[in-house]
């Protein structure tokens, strides 16, 4: 890839992302993953492949008979439930699953391993049992030769939901509307071509060096593709959630990888409630009182991290919804009548009633400044033509497109932007478009006449 | 290793000769087009609410207005390097958007203005795309990405692929209310990657209400008086300070910049930081308020005229506003001879939602790219002497290959009276 021009380059892959992103946006905010309390996964061999054309041999837990997958299986299992998880091998090596911030993690059958018992190739299969005790975000991967075999992509995320729902630990404080995973990890080419030829003894972890970086397995601008698209067949998680104004999102972050990514959520600071499966209070029953805000989330290593976002405009100082008098909405007759109201006490009766969630003292304050003319603007994909929250303004042929419901598209990324490359192509890696709709839009994308959104399952 | 300024003037004449013409057929492109130079223009209006937002007692001053021009320019590496870079320049108060555009041209500053507002205050902030004179092949819109505004509007997130960038030769006006105080930062998001890397990063924070507060007010039992200056609007007077110093950590690639230059393939997967620097500068530079000369190259502009030298009084209490935007690691700091107080992070005030206070005393802080903390210092009881403020990634006190340099400034620290 590397010495290719970046403008031409880069230009195929945002034609691409295009062609992907009108046939599918997800709707809404939601964790794809197996429920229950038993689990039979297979470690084996596929393909994974990233946007900038690469192809590489991976090792991935499938679900039973399933394909391979990278990330493996969400496990969703609820908190209190003893977990069983039975692991058939059909790679050629040993391997084996870990459990972190699980406590009593038992291990039946295969062969004892280092870190636990392991399933040998074509054998019985080795069975782990824990109690999920606390309720929050966690990681599974393998405990065997860990240092290649989750490179490899032997890990996987865990969600404890708690005992009372929509909440994402046992306190009011951490209740949210919609949750969504991001998995982060890395991928060094160069070990998993060497696996693919038989070089084994070839790899140096001294050496490695990642060029490719994902969330949920997959790099941008896949991340934005449906869930088990058919073309990933191997990276089933997307990673492209839609909140409208007003509601929470429950952030469950965690890092798979090796290097620290600072992840950064345009749009608003999130309020961190949780980290390593643990509520942030100072005492037993506090609450979330040690929760914090932050605009960036360090994630280091082996790090989960549980945080709530949610947007709703107030503060900008205009009215984001454009309830301004020179838009086309005329007053009812009787205005101004008994029931009309002025919200944002200016002492005039404003002609739009509020949104929900709506900021009152910015109510039917105008736009502040006069934007270019079109002809000196670069126009995104995402950009609806309007700066209003839901509504769609005129666009030059061919611009915009993505964003059919005028929402407020958001990059969630590493803030290492390196990160935010497919190798020497921009844009890409560790990055995804979060996208925040007007209350009752019913998620980013119009529905189909059967009430289904347009999305890939 | 030896420093080698002869090294920056042979490549900075060879550099100039190639550019000038450049810079001609670039100036020539935005100038001769008249439509494109009438496109250039701030939105500066004036406060006429009636109301005092600010809360300095004057109802006609909370509009503030600033004109950034973004291109590129030429910045001098401690070891003497020149290094070609993107960035922006202030061109505030220039009514004549010729001369502008003119004094923008190859211009740029590294770290970029700094931007600081008062909470209350208005900014209409102007930005004017004056291309790039060095690479006239380039033809990259830009935009003003505000990292942490809260509650952001898309469009005025400067994200490209969620909203607008205004190309060559014309202006968008950002609008932006005061969030609330603290360290903020800000940056291009036009091809983030690359147009980081080059340096398209600045310091930004917001002074907190709490220092209009009127003589002797009681803040929790602690006396506020005019003049008191604090990090955030803390109700107790914790996070005084008596001197503040806006301190961003960077790092550039010399090949990444040297390709850009050369109009060669940029090496992103490949990308390794090799100059490692506080507000733009490496040490021992970065103390030095006059060792970075005005570049000729950089059309007559100071490209880095922000030193971090910590001084302050024994007794003071010194407030350090620590972000971090380099795009290719993390970083740690460590302050030897005193303890450091985090007091923020993020620009909020470490309290949890119940008033909780989180505030903790630390040896060392970890930034990844994107985060801000805000420190403080008590010398109360620090014997006058130097000090340091230095990256623990030991590697990385190092300007390139010249050792004993990089990420590090003196904390100097003089008797009281």
């Amino acid at each position: 890839m590397i010495g290719h021009g970046k403008n031409a380059l880069s230009g195929l892959v945002a034609a691409l992302a295009v062609v992907l992103l009108l046939s599918a946006i997800p709707a809404s905010a939601a964790i794809v993953g197996l429920e229950g309390t038993s689990f039979n996964l297979t470690a084996k061999a596929g393909y994974i492949t990233t946007p900038d054309g690469g192809s590489y041999l991976s090792w991935g837990y499938a679900n039973g008979d399933g394909p391979a997958q990278y990330p493996g299986p969400t496990l969703i299992v609820n908190e209190g439930d003893t977990v069983t998880v039975t692991l058939t091998n059909e790679l050629a090596t040993n391997v084996s699953m870990i459990f972190p911030g699980m406590a009593s993690v038992t291990a039946k059958g295969g062969k004892k391993g280092l870190f636990t018992r392991e399933a040998e190739p074509a054998k019985n299969a080795v069975t782990y049992t824990f109690v999920a005790e606390k309720p929050g975000t966690y990681m599974y991967q393998s405990g065997t030769r860990p240092e290649l075999q989750i490179e490899m992509g032997l890990f996987g995320a865990i969600i404890v939901r708690s005992a009372t729902q929509g909440q994402a630990y046992d306190s009011e404080d951490t209740a949210y509307d919609d949750e969504f995973l991001f998995l982060l990890s890395e991928v060094d080419p160069v070990i998993h071509e060497q696996m693919e030829l038989g070089m084994e003894n070839m790899v140096d972890n001294t050496k490695w060096e990642p060029v490719i970086w994902m969330i949920n397995g997959r790099s941008a601008p896949d991340t934005m593709a449906p869930n088990y698209a058919p073309w990933l067949p191997h990276q089933p998680y997307n990673c492209m959630p839609n909140i409208e104004a007003g509601q929470t999102l429950l952030i469950r972050l965690a890092n798979a990888g090796r290097d620290l990514h600072p992840f950064h959520t345009h749009g608003n600071h999130s309020t961190i409630v949780g980290r390593y499966g643990n509520l942030l209070e100072s005492v037993p029953g506090a609450g979330a009182d040690l929760a914090v805000e932050e605009f960036t989330v360090q994630m280091v290593p082996g790090s989960t991290v549980d945080s709530l976002f949610t947007w709703t405009g107030e503060g900008i100082g205009w009215d984001v919804y454009g309830h301004q008098s020179d838009i086309n909405v005329e007053p009812l007759d009787d205005f101004p009548g008994p029931g009309d109201v002025d919200h944002n006490g200016d002492g005039i009766v404003d002609w739009v009633d509020m949104m929900p969630h709506e900021s009152a003292a910015d109510h039917g304050k105008p736009f502040p400044v006069v934007l270019p003319d079109p002809t000196d603007l670069a126009f995104g994909g995402f950009y609806s033509g309007s700066p209003y929250l839901g509504l769609l303004g005129n666009l030059p042929p061919g611009e915009g497109g993505l964003n059919p419901k005028g929402g407020f598209a958001y990059m969630w990324h590493s803030h290492t932007e390196k990160e935010m490359v497919n190798f020497d192509i921009f844009p890409g890696g560790m990055m995804t478009m979060f996208i925040v709709t007007a209350p009752g839009s019913g998620g980013a994308m119009p529905m189909r006449a059967d009430g289904s959104s347009v999305e890939g399952r | 290793m030896k420093k080698n300024r002869n090294k920056r003037k042979e490549q900075g004449m060879r550099d100039t000769r190639f550019a000038s013409g450049l810079c001609l057929v670039a100036a020539l492109m935005l100038l001769s087009a008249t439509p494109a130079v009438a496109n250039v223009g701030v939105q500066c209006p004036p406060d006429t609410d009636g109301i005092d937002t600010n809360m300095d007692g004057l109802v006609d001053n909370d509009n503030v207005c600033m004109h950034l021009s973004a291109g590129d320019g030429y910045t001098q590496m401690a070891d003497g390097k020149l290094q070609y870079i993107f960035s922006y320049s202030d061109l505030t108060g220039i009514e004549d958007m010729d001369m502008a555009l003119m004094q923008g041209m190859r211009a740029a500053v590294f770290p970029a203005p700094t931007i600081y507002l008062r909470e209350g205050e208005k900014l209409y902030l102007t930005l004017t795309n004056v291309g790039m004179m060095d690479r006239p092949d380039l033809f990259d819109p830009h935009t003003v990405h505000w990292h942490g505004y809260p509650n952001a509007a898309s469009i005025f997130d400067g994200v490209p692929d969620a909203s607008i960038a205004v190309n060559m030769g014309a202006s968008l006006t950002y609008f932006y209310t005061s969030p609330g105080p603290g360290t903020y930062m800000y940056h291009c998001h036009v091809e983030a990657t690359e147009h980081m890397q080059m340096g398209m990063l600045g310091n930004l924070y917001i002074l907190p209400y709490q220092d209009m507060l009127p003589d002797l007010t009681d803040l929790n039992g602690f006396t506020h008086h005019t003049n008191n200056k604090y990090a955030y609007n803390d109700g107790d007077g914790s996070t005084y300070y008596d001197v503040d110093f806006p301190i961003q950590l960077g790092s550039f690639d010399p090949d990444f910049h040297d390709a850009s230059m050369g109009t060669e393939p940029l090496p992103f997967a490949l990308m390794t930081d090799k100059y490692a620097m506080l507000n733009g500068r490496g040490y021992p530079d970065t103390v030095g308020p006059d060792r970075i000369a005005t570049l000729e190259e950089n059309n007559g502009v100071n490209s880095q005229p922000l030193n971090s030298l910590v001084e302050a009084t024994q007794g003071d209490k010194v407030l350090l506003r620590l972000s971090n935007l380099n795009v290719t690691r993390f970083y740690t700091l460590a302050v030897t001879g005193m303890k450091m107080k985090v007091i923020g992070k993020d620009a909020k005030l470490l309290r949890g939602p119940t008033g909780l206070n989180l505030y903790y005393d630390t040896t060392s802080i970890t930034l990844g790219g994107g985060e801000a903390v805000d420190v403080l210092l008590d010398t109360s009881t620090v014997p006058p002497g130097t000090y340091f403020l230095y990256t623990t990634n030991l590697n990385y006190l190092s300007n390139d290959t010249e050792d004993f340099g990089g990420m590090m400034t003196e904390i100097r620290v003089t008797a009281g009276d």
